[in-house]
């Protein structure tokens, strides 16, 4: 294997490699295979400036910033541990993998290329509630309901895309998460100024856990927007009612938990 | 490739370790400072935490060959922080397999903060777990390393 | 004089007789209360060596030529090895050595679990292990695994073939007969991991004809019989090691495959080979405390008086293990004059169990305690007095007495906690409900013989107590050198105590049943006697003075009228380089007794009642072990013990695909321990005061009773916060929000009655 520095954005290929805490791992567990690595740090913009912030920020940066928008940071302040918000950046958190324990253990599964869902005649108590019948994973990013609700603009060395452009529910054609091409880095997060923006989370502990349901909230031109983390296979934009939800027979309590956030999100954020 | 050299603890060493070696093996394996354990080797326990450029990062998840140019502190390197004997006196540890690695976040954070409050304490060594469950006397030992 | 006795052995609630070798134990007790030393609080005496990062763990092990293994196990819950080939694995880089199936009994074909071993290669870098492990080529027939527990039952298929476990005391259906209010309640318990922060892991080389073992363990002597059996050795040609080991919880108790793996590739290869489980192996394969199923009826008098406890508990064992005391605590906590319990050992294609820190009660003590409550709430009793009305003053099992009981002292030291409950409630909100809830605790920990102890007193005055046994990181090796250090009357920092070597000292014993101090303790205090015998000896020749007037204390020898005190170096430097060796047993426990630990727990929790979220803000713990060595110690194992009391309560639970078995939380992002951040404020408090009958200490045992109410206090505290009963482990959120759903329910049905103003009763 080898490691180089990216100097431009072109990658020739090699697999990017920013903090490393989603790569590294999956490398070792033998999910991703690669024979090339290349070091992005130089080449990703950090640091904030106006409304801009560097997909290389990491999390612990954005925690305290008081210039990020609140459910940007709260969603960042309760993501993963300490020493994974110091080294993971925003735009890799953007595109991390699911939770999913099968997946995570290699399980031959859809979106290994296998035809069959293993969680959702099997565990899934921390899987979706919503777009689950292709494959059940939630994604686990609380950053990205956080932007998602915030209407965030990405900014790749392709092209500009409202947050939700990033994303798309996998299927039988297409088994990815994201719509991004290869070669293609995420480089700035643009966020719109709102109103007053909330994150909410549900985890198993009271650190250092994945959602189980995270809720955001931001109030923007007397509207509210919300999205929701570990949900769905990806960051999931309430546009309808949460009796829409197709919960499996272990996880229906994601709808009560998901109710009761949405309510106390919303009421968070509307004046009066 | 171009030689990857790693200054530990103010000591300059050529890594000789494949690409894809973490930097916990490279520490370990290579260098023998058993210092930072690894527990997990997945970076999910924070057992493995080492400064890189004053920041508590997980080694077992670190490729060693990125740290090139950065600074890297180890428990071996810390062994004369005041921190070290607030753990003892606390008696902040049990079987202590877990204690390096506490101890460099506690570190870092109290050269943050030199006087953290208890919240931000659990906030910010909550990646750090103990199974022997010496949490109480860890958030003391953090409060009381100036006594 | 030493003297053979036939005696029964406790060790995790399981007792075997033994002939055992003792030796009187002449010493007097120590008067209660602190001393000098012991009853102080000391700093741990390895503490440093371990937060610096010097200590060297099993896995920090590098001996020279030093190879690493990988091990193939089963991925499945049921299969058979149709065929295996390890010879790919040979002809790759690196590789000096593999095993396949049938080469030792540790790597057998019939894989009747997830993880079951059954090849392993050796190289000189774990990464090249680990390649060539993945070149062997397996055959695999796979058969249809056995989950359900019940479904065992039905079968009859229980571990060890044994027959269910009946206990039954007085006439159960005759005192359910009596009874004016009947509770029943089913009570699941998940299996939870141990999570050891230093893997399992053994390094294993050949000597000439010894075998040395490296091994992070709970029980040298117990790995040097098992290893020698196995490898069909006489005992002392095998060497175990262990100076430093991170963490067992009762998991690291036996040497396992991984040691027998490692011996083997070591005699093949003539180097040393390390052995050690990865996190994931660790979490599938080192052990659990296995799930119960508890199906429980209380039957009591309208003024609380129990009148009939029955059970049937179904231990979710796996292949192997054994089936715990789960029915325990209900045997064992109150009187009660019938009691009928029956415990099934479920065999199923799932991991061994193993123990974990007093396995058995405190999944049993969950679910008779939260029962408890239920009966309190419907008798209008405060749950306090309830079970101060049901305490049993002998063993209600056996009808022995207790050597020492002072479970209601430790009641009244509760009661400040358990007042404040008014107070908790009133800050509850509309959303935000909060209670108070108590569990009581008995449990094992008197230990045994035998172990012994030797202390070398040399020239400058300093002692080294010396004893095979090691120290698990409950701070056994602290304890013994106060109780050195009080006895020899010499400073704290004058002892040192060597330890973690069978061909280095004497037979110690086990660390798990909270037994190690003990054990040990009362020998370490007769080797020290033995020793300050001698050397008062030398002194009295010296100074031409009776031995009984001389004494030593502070680090001199004195006399009685205080005309001589000159240093212990003086007098014992009159040897030069000779020694003085104290050697010394443990004496027996005593005859006809029964020797157990008490205590009770109070938390305080508030629970949002819309998203199921719970927070344990408060734990106050007062537990009865006799004389307490090291408070400072003990604290920390009371706190360690409730927190993972509160992990085994909210959080932790191993998960398995329902249709294959294969274990799903493996890492510990999916495997929830807790963090800084889920701890409460923890009060602990001992009743230290020495168990008069128990040996020269009168010490027992703390390692496992903090662990055992800490999960039936929470969930009572849930109860008085929201009417809500919770009936499974872990309270998670589905279940705190059926739990919630179904007290909703509940108040809805009973509702409409007091409407049309039905009578209380009716």
């Amino acid at each position: 294997m080898e490691l180089r520095q990216a100097v431009d954005h072109e990658l020739g290929g090699a697999t990017p490699v920013h903090g490393g805490t989603e790569v590294v791992p999956l490398l070792r567990a033998g999910i991703l295979q690669t024979d090339s690595l290349i070091d992005i740090r130089r080449v990703i913009p950090r640091g904030i400036s106006g409304d801009r912030i560097g997909g290389g920020a990491t999390l612990a940066e954005l925690e305290c910033d008081p210039q990020v928008p609140a459910a940007l940071r709260e969603a960042c302040r309760l993501a993963a541990s300490p020493q994974l918000r110091n080294m993971g950046s925003l735009a890799g958190n953007l595109l991390q993998e699911t939770r999913c324990w099968y997946w995570r253990l290699k399980w031959p599964c859809r979106m290994h290329g296998g035809d069959e869902c293993f969680a959702q005649d099997g565990e899934h108590r921390e899987h979706a509630i919503f777009a689950n019948d292709f494959c059940a994973s939630a994604h686990p990013s609380d950053v990205a309901a956080a932007l998602l609700a915030l209407d965030a603009v990405l900014h790749t060395n392709r092209r500009t895309l409202p947050i939700a452009e990033l994303y798309r529910v996998p299927s039988e054609d297409d088994r990815t998460t994201t719509t991004l091409a290869e070669g293609e880095l995420l480089l700035e997060i643009e966020v719109p100024p709102c109103e007053g923006s909330v994150y909410l989370k549900a985890m198993d502990r009271k650190r250092w856990a994945f959602p189980l349901v995270g809720v955001a909230a931001a109030r923007s031109g007397g509207a509210t927007r919300i999205a929701l983390a570990g949900v769905a296979p990806i960051p999931w934009l309430l546009q309808g009612s949460l009796d829409e939800a197709t919960p499996l027979p272990l996880n229906a309590y994601k709808v009560d938990l998901a109710r009761a956030l949405v309510k106390r999100a919303e009421a968070a954020v509307t004046p009066g | 490739m171009p030689e990857t050299k790693l200054n530990i603890n103010d000591h300059v060493y050529e890594l000789h370790s494949p690409v894809g070696t973490t930097l916990a093996e490279a520490l370990r394996d290579e260098l023998t400072l058993t210092g930072t354990k690894i527990a997990c080797g997945e970076g999910h326990c924070g057992a493995c935490t080492v400064l890189v450029d004053g920041v508590p990062t997980l080694s077992c998840i670190t490729l060693a060959h990125s740290v090139d140019g950065a600074r890297v502190t180890t428990i071996e390197g810390l062994r004369d922080h005041p921190m070290i004997a607030s753990f003892v006196r606390s008696d902040a540890l049990q079987c202590g397999f877990c204690t390096p690695g506490q101890i460099v976040s506690a570190v870092a954070l109290v050269e943050a903060s030199a006087a953290p409050t208890s919240d931000e304490i659990k906030h910010a060594v909550a990646g750090n777990l103990c199974r022997c469950g010496a949490y109480p006397k860890i958030e003391e030992a953090i409060r009381t390393w100036q006594d | 004089m030493a003297r053979l006795i036939r005696t029964e052995k406790e060790v995790e609630g399981r007792y075997e007789e033994v002939w055992l070798v003792v030796e009187e134990d002449a010493l007097q007790q120590w008067p209660a209360g602190a001393r000098e030393i012991v009853g102080q609080p000391a700093l741990r005496v390895d503490g440093s060596e371990r937060a610096r990062g010097e200590a060297i763990f099993t896995a920090d092990l590098r001996l020279n030529g030093m190879l690493h293994t990988a091990v193939l196990r089963s991925p499945y819950a049921s299969a058979v090895v149709k065929r295996i080939d390890v010879a790919p694995a040979l002809a790759l880089p690196g590789v000096h050595a593999a095993l396949g199936v049938d080469e030792i009994p540790q790597l057998a074909s019939e894989c009747n679990y997830e993880g079951s071993a059954v090849a392993a290669v050796c190289a000189d870098t774990l990464a090249q292990a680990r390649t060539a492990l993945a070149a062997i080529v397996v055959e695999w027939e796979i058969r249809e695994p056995l989950l359900d527990p019940d479904e065992a039952v039905r079968r009859g298929q229980f571990v060890d073939g044994g027959d269910p476990r009946l206990r039954e005391r007085g006439d159960y259906e005759q005192g359910l007969a009596e009874a004016d209010v009947v509770v029943t309640g089913e009570f699941r318990t998940a299996p939870v991991l141990h999570n050891s922060m230093e893997t399992h892991q053994a390094v294993v080389q050949w000597v000439g004809e010894t075998v040395e073992v490296h091994i992070s363990t709970q029980y040298i002597w117990g790995i040097r019989d098992a290893v020698a059996s196995e490898l069909e050795l006489p005992p002392d040609k095998v060497r175990v090691i262990c100076h430093y080991m991170g963490g067992g919880f009762g998991s690291k108790n036996e040497p396992d495959d991984y040691t027998f793996i490692a011996a083997e590739l070591a005699k093949r290869t003539g180097r040393p080979v390390k052995c050690a489980l990865t996190r994931r192996e660790d979490n599938v394969n080192a052990g659990n405390r296995n799930a119960t199923i508890q199906r429980l009826t209380i039957g009591a008098k309208a003024d609380g008086t129990l009148t009939a406890l029955g059970g049937d508990f179904v231990n979710a064992v796996g292949w192997s293990g054994w089936s715990s005391s789960t029915e325990g605590p209900m045997q064992m906590l109150y009187t009660c004059p019938n009691v009928k319990t029956t415990t099934y050992g479920a065999q199923l294609n799932q991991p061994p169990m193993k123990a974990f820190r007093a396995p058995g009660f405190v999944e049993g003590t969950f679910g008779l305690e939260a029962l408890l409550d239920q009966l309190a709430a419907k008798l209008d009793l405060d749950p306090l007095e309830l079970r101060r009305k049901n305490y049993a003053d002998h063993d209600a099992a056996d009808s022995r007495p207790f050597s020492g009981k002072k479970l209601m002292e430790c009641y009244r030291r509760a009661e400040p906690h358990w007042e404040r409950r008014e107070e908790v409630r009133a800050r509850s909100t509309d959303t935000i409900k909060r209670g108070v809830g108590m569990a009581s605790q008995i449990w094992y920990g008197g230990g045994g013989p035998p172990s012994y102890a030797w202390i070398r007193v040399g020239s400058d005055g300093r002692a080294t107590v010396v004893t095979a046994m090691q120290d698990i990181g409950t701070g056994t090796k602290t304890a013994m050198a106060q109780i050195a250090a009080e006895e020899l009357g010499i400073p704290l920092a004058h002892v040192t105590v060597s330890i973690g070597d069978s061909a280095r000292g004497p037979y110690g014993a086990i660390s798990a049943g909270s037994s190690t101090t003990p054990s040990m303790g009362p020998a370490v205090r007769a080797a020290a006697a033995d020793a300050k015998r001698q050397i008062i000896e030398i002194a009295a020749q010296r100074y031409h003075l009776e031995e009984r007037v001389l004494d030593l204390k502070g680090g001199q020898v004195v006399s009685a009228d205080g005309n001589l005190s000159t240093s212990l170096a003086e007098v014992v430097g009159l040897l030069e380089d000779a020694q003085i060796l104290g050697k010394g047993a443990r004496g027996p426990n005593p005859t006809g007794m029964q020797v157990l630990t008490f205590g009770v727990q109070v938390a305080e929790v508030a629970v949002d009642i819309e998203t199921g979220e719970v927070w344990v803000d408060r734990i106050a713990a007062v537990h009865d072990v006799g004389r307490v060595i090291n408070p400072l110690g003990a604290s920390s194992q009371i706190e360690g013990g409730i927190i993972q009391g509160v992990g085994h309560t909210l959080s932790e639970e191993r998960l398995h695909d329902p249709r294959t078995g294969r274990i799903l939380t493996t890492g510990l992002d999916a495997y929830k321990l807790p963090t800084i951040a889920d701890v409460p404020e923890i009060i602990s408090e001992l009743v230290d005061e020495p168990d008069e009958h128990l040996t020269n200490l009168g010490s027992k045992g703390l390692g496992e009773p903090p662990i055992i109410p800490t999960a039936a206090a929470i969930a009572n505290a849930i109860r008085d916060a929201t009417g809500a009963e919770v009936r499974r482990l872990p309270i998670t959120r589905a279940e705190m929000l059926r739990a919630l759903r179904e007290q909703q329910e509940r108040a809805a049905s009973e509702r409409p009655k007091e409407k049309v103003g039905a009578p209380a009763g009716s």
